[in-house]
């Protein structure tokens, strides 16, 4: 009998001290990105079947000592990509094209709707809801990354996320 | 009573008289105005909407008639607009379910008038608009109608076109150069209400506040 609480307590430990070990080695590689940026929650904005444009938005952390810039997009079945800005100049709001998109030394960036964002032109088929878009992120430092955006309606589902929390 | 007493008395009724009248006409939109959280009311009587007719996604007229005797929520798109125009039509989403839930007897019609017909033809506003809801209604037709029709409003737009990497602005009204097919439209995003009689009544800067905005519409309807 007691050996038996022995053995399940001993087998308890291992488990925990092995899940602890693999956390670790997790939180290692997390701080140690090969790129030192870091992109959070990429997602398109489910649109209409016959929409020209979609938007692509995201967080991006510059975790490095300089500015970083993204230079450029790139996701198959699209015409091409473009990276972009929308201001409001006086209740009149303008998008106008960006050659990069600069992220500042130890900062982050919100490509949002009316702010930052990347506009996937010409979809060969318009992504619906919860599907995967994938995109090649090209950044000025040399390195890419590619991400997996998910098609969501965005607003309402940041709504039901903020009353949830 | 002196002729000089007399003259002084009827003066002075008369002037109690234009201030209480002029209170009077005043105190409906005042007395509304201080209680409107994010509109505008634009209720103008000397500035009317042109007469118009354009065309429905449906492919019927859609004139000046088709405001009368309800109220109407109207806004200014493209559809080859990724950013601010679904952001607005997103945002007249919230809005319906909201008025919906607030328990007002009748909701407003939702129509988004296109500010680029040549592209924006029915057929192509009729997916675009229901995609967003089944009872969105999309507005197309003559471009200089919609160019005149838009100025009571104070809704502006311009084409951003490039011309060998330089940015060229066409404002609205002017003719594009020939062969041009690819452009951006810079616009005012404003939403607007329309009330019983045809007429602007208020207007909804961006960016647009579903909630309070839900809450100004239940109280400019209940007050008109």
């Amino acid at each position: 009998m007691f050996n038996k609480i022995k053995t399940t307590i001993l087998a308890l430990v291992a488990i925990t001290s092995f899940n602890s070990a693999s956390a670790m080695e997790h939180n290692h590689s997390m701080s140690h990105q090969p790129t030192g940026v870091v992109i959070h929650d990429p997602w398109v904005r489910s649109a209409p079947p016959n929409a020209p444009m979609l938007g692509l938005f995201m967080q991006i952390s510059n975790n490095t000592h300089v500015t970083v810039k993204l230079l450029s997009a790139h996701a198959k079945g699209y015409q091409r990509v473009e990276l972009h800005r929308t201001t409001n100049q006086d209740g009149l709001m303008k998008m106008t094209k960006q050659e990069f998109i600069p992220i500042n030394a130890n900062g982050s960036l919100s490509l949002k709707p009316g702010s930052w964002h990347i506009m996937l032109i010409g979809p060969n088929t318009v992504p619906k809801e919860g599907e995967v878009v994938m995109i090649t992120l090209k950044f000025d430092n040399g390195t890419t990354q590619m991400v997996h955006a998910v098609v969501r309606k965005g607003k309402i589902m940041m709504d039901h996320n903020h009353h949830a929390h | 009573m002196s002729k000089t007493t007399l003259l002084i008395t009827i003066a002075f009724i008369v002037s109690i008289g234009v201030s209480v009248f002029s209170i009077n006409t005043d105190t409906n939109y005042q007395s509304l105005k201080k209680q409107l959280k994010v509109s505008h009311v634009l209720h103008n009587t000397n500035r009317k909407l042109p007469i118009f007719s354009l065309i429905d996604h449906n492919e019927s007229p859609y004139n000046n008639a088709r405001l009368k005797d309800k109220w109407t929520l109207v806004t200014f798109i493209y559809t080859h607009c990724p950013d601010v125009c679904p952001t607005i039509l997103m945002d007249m989403v919230s809005l319906k379910t909201i008025l919906k839930d607030s328990g007002l007897q009748t909701t407003p019609e939702f129509v988004a008038i296109t500010f680029d017909p040549k592209r924006d033809t029915p057929k192509v506003l009729k997916t675009y608009m229901t995609y967003f809801d089944k009872d969105f209604m999309g507005i197309s037709g003559d471009q200089g109608q919609i160019d005149r029709l838009i100025k009571p409003f104070g809704t502006y737009y311009e084409r951003s076109i490039e011309i060998d990497g330089k940015t060229v602005l066409i404002p609205n009204g002017q003719v594009m150069p020939d062969g041009v097919n690819s452009y951006s439209i810079n616009h005012t995003a404003w939403l607007y209400l329309l009330s019983p009689d045809g007429q602007i009544f208020a207007g909804f800067p961006t960016p647009h506040k579903p909630r309070e905005m839900a809450k100004d519409i239940k109280l400019i309807i209940d007050n008109y």
